[in-house]
């Protein structure tokens, strides 16, 4: 140590912060350079990446999907993360005995406490963007429809320093080495918990930042494309994180020694306004209700602005029946053309049939408990020139390969477009009608040997010409059941 | 007087650690001794506001610590080291200086210029870049008395600030503390009977959590003159001389 007479002792500082912000500001800077979570931010990217991305990406580029899935799925990533490095630095001064220290000096607790937090949650969010800009990124280079979808990753957001909070106030309230990995799990499993808890539309629980739609069908590939991605669930969650960060915060300025009168009074107004804010969230949570496009609507917040339908220009195939879908779903036009062409190749200018294939939007509505039900709206064939509108599988909140999808749309969807032509269902149908059906699908689910299998196969080998020019004179007939086997060329 | 205490008392439960102290200091050095639990570091926190006293009167640098206002104003103004020192191993030098200068309230402008002077004050410049977790005990007890001095106090606390420092440190150090006494009034709590004789205006012995003796260093040497108290210095008999005394 160099005692120093003969270094000049500078002039005694200004006693007052004429410049609070800058000390602020500095202070800040300081807890960021030295914040646990910029060491975690690696661990979280990699984590985002097999947990969030990887399974978002297998998914096709639909904002919808990969918005919601995030949502989702990175907040398994991101909030045990944050609430531990939070409770880490909230129970720092007390780890490291700094705290006869830190009690002496003038800044009030609360406001250090509150420039850790900061720089706790500042670098959780610049994870958090960052991930969600490199998602939505690739995904708009995959050509995805539309626009990014920002609630789902502003409510992804708003969950950091609400969590930060939690994490930070158990640290602070409870130092020990042992608080960060306790309440790290315990987050993530209340958070995972809280999901189980969910009953049908009207569950409080959907107030869960987890939550990105009806909780039972997840990220379906059916909402918000056709309407709108509705906010009012997305709004009653950022009210509720807001306030819960807000309480959180609060509650740390309450404990004497946090401030002095005028601290401990705002704190004590911003914990009783954050609790206010929470529980209306949830209380408005529970009032929601599964709208007819799949979104959770919640009365007081809805705007039926959001109701109407977003305009959009089909995409079709070359096909003999134009197939034409939303542009959202455009990557799935190749593999549709190529399995339904052949059907549609025989049904082409018969009476009855479709001037075209339109893609419907799925109608929505919830059953008991969790259920959800999925269908279309109004009758399949409709308009002039008439139109089949059909829904297609992954509308279903049914998840397939390339192959399964094409399999589908072979022995489903086609069938479907035949039945509208020649009539018959699954449940009734005549013996001609599904002799026909099987000959022009090339199906072989009749018994075989049966009459019904043996008219089928002479129906199949007739030459596509004459099987087509039969058909455009009898098939009214034959939609009307009024033909039988031996009727059949 | 920038310290006036009246009748201070401090109990830890049933466990009276100080008793009834009445102490003036103005501006200068002063040690203040004792044996072990004689109640020298909690006298100190009280100085230093970290916990107040179950009873008594006190006045730092001429306001009421017990108001929270007055007590922010004061916290400005005061310097201390706590006997045990904490740290975040993660912080440099500079920044663990500059960490106290912000929470003391320095502005901004002068913050940069205050750290830097404090660090050399300590004599620390070397080192202004380097981790804490990489640094001897005895350095880090400078980053102590660093963070203490930052931002120029009044009042100036230190709780066996010479533990951990070798005997050129130590020497350096007390030229340190005749500094800034010139200008501030400085306690110093030790065990250390040379840190006194050779640093201190005034001095205090405490013994079971009263002041029984209070004066110069010379007067405690008059104290231990012509007995047969144990010591191997002028000092250090007048040390025990009293302590005998409080005792008997």
């Amino acid at each position: 140590m160099t005692a120093t007479p003969a270094m000049p002792v500078p002039t005694r500082p200004g006693r007052t912060a004429r410049v609070p912000l800058a000390a602020a500001g500095r202070l800040l800077r300081l807890e960021l350079r030295r914040n646990v979570m910029l060491w975690l931010l690696p661990i979280v990217a990699a984590l985002f990446w097999l947990v969030t991305y990887r399974p978002a990406m297998a998914y096709p580029p639909l904002w919808n999907v990969r918005a919601m899935t995030m949502q989702t799925s990175a907040s398994a990533v991101f909030v045990p993360t944050v609430v531990g490095a939070a409770a880490w630095l909230g129970s720092r001064e007390a780890r490291h005995g700094m705290t006869d220290l830190l009690s002496g000096v003038s800044r009030p607790r609360w406001v250090r406490q509150l420039a850790t937090w900061a720089a706790t949650t500042c670098w959780a969010l610049v994870a958090y963007l960052g991930c969600v800009a490199a998602l939505y990124a690739v995904t708009a280079q995959q050509g995805a429809w539309g626009g990014p979808l920002w609630w789902p990753a502003a409510v992804g957001a708003a969950s950091l320093p609400a969590f930060s909070a939690l994490g930070f106030a158990a640290g602070a309230l409870r130092p020990s080495r042992f608080t960060a990995p306790l309440v790290a799990v315990a987050a993530f499993l209340a958070l995972e918990l809280t999901a189980q808890f969910i009953q049908g539309d009207d569950s409080p629980w959907q107030v869960s930042p987890l939550v990105a739609g009806p909780w039972e069908i997840g990220a379906d590939h059916g909402v918000a494309t056709f309407y709108r991605y509705l906010p009012d669930l997305p709004i009653v969650q950022l009210m509720f994180l807001a306030g819960l960060t807000a309480a959180l915060l609060g509650v740390l300025g309450l404990p004497a020694g946090s401030g002095g009168r005028w601290v401990r009074r705002f704190t004590a107004g911003l914990t009783t306004a954050g609790v206010l804010a929470a529980v209306t969230a949830t209380a408005l949570a529970g009032t929601g209700r599964l709208d007819p496009h799949g979104m959770i609507a919640i009365p007081a917040l809805h705007n039926p602005a959001n109701d109407r339908p977003v305009p959009y220009t089909p995409v079709c195939g070359d096909t003999p029946i134009p197939v034409c879908l939303h542009p959202a779903y455009a990557s799935y036009l190749p593999t549709l053309t190529a399995a339904l062409e052949p059907v549609l190749g025989e049904l082409a200018g018969l009476p009855g049939a479709p001037a075209r294939i339109d893609q419907a939007a799925a109608t929505y509505r919830q059953e008991s408990g969790n259920g959800v039900s999925i269908s279309s709206a109004g009758p399949a064939m409709r308009g002039t020139p008439p139109t089949l509108h059909l829904l297609l599988p992954f509308q279903l909140a049914r998840s397939a390969t390339t192959d399964e999808l094409t399999s589908e749309l072979r022995t489903n969807t086609a069938r479907e477009i035949l039945n509208s032509v020649i009539g018959g269902d699954r449940r009734r149908t005549t013996d001609a009608q599904q002799a026909v059906a099987a000959a022009i699908l090339k199906t072989s689910t009749l018994p075989p040997g049966s009459p019904t299998a043996n008219a089928a196969q002479r129906f199949a080998a007739l030459p596509p010409a004459t099987r087509h020019a039969w058909l455009t004179r009898h098939v009214a007939a034959l939609r009307a059941g009024q033909l039988t086997l031996a009727e059949l060329p | 007087m920038n310290v006036a205490t009246t009748d201070l008392t401090r109990r830890f439960g049933r466990n009276v650690a100080v008793a009834g102290v009445t102490l003036d200091a103005g501006p200068g050095v002063f040690g203040l001794l004792g044996p072990n639990g004689a109640g020298k570091t909690s006298l100190l926190r009280m100085l230093a506001t970290v916990i107040p006293p179950s009873s008594g009167r006190i006045r730092l640098l001429g306001r009421d610590p017990g108001v929270y206002g007055q007590r922010r104003q004061i916290r400005r103004r005061l310097g201390y080291v706590p006997q045990n020192l904490g740290f975040y191993p993660g912080f440099t030098v500079v920044e663990f200086v500059e960490y106290f200068a912000l929470l003391k309230e320095l502005p901004a402008a002068e913050v940069h210029r205050a750290v830097a002077v404090a660090v050399e004050r300590v004599g620390l410049g070397d080192k202004a870049t380097a981790k804490l977790r990489t640094l001897s005990g005895g350095m880090l007890r400078r980053v102590g008395i660093a963070q203490a001095i930052v931002n120029e106090p009044e009042l100036l606390l230190l709780d066996e600030p010479t533990a951990g420092l070798d005997p050129a440190q130590r020497v350096a150090f007390r030229a340190l503390l005749r500094d800034l006494g010139q200008q501030a009034t400085v306690i110093v709590s030790t065990h250390l009977v040379e840190d006194v004789g050779a640093a201190c205006t005034q001095v205090a012995l405490m013994d079971q959590g009263k002041i029984v003796f209070h004066g110069t260093p010379d007067e405690l040497v008059a104290r231990g003159a012509g007995t047969t108290a144990a010591g191997d210095a002028p000092l250090e008999r007048g040390y025990s001389a009293v302590l005998a005394e409080a005792g008997s």
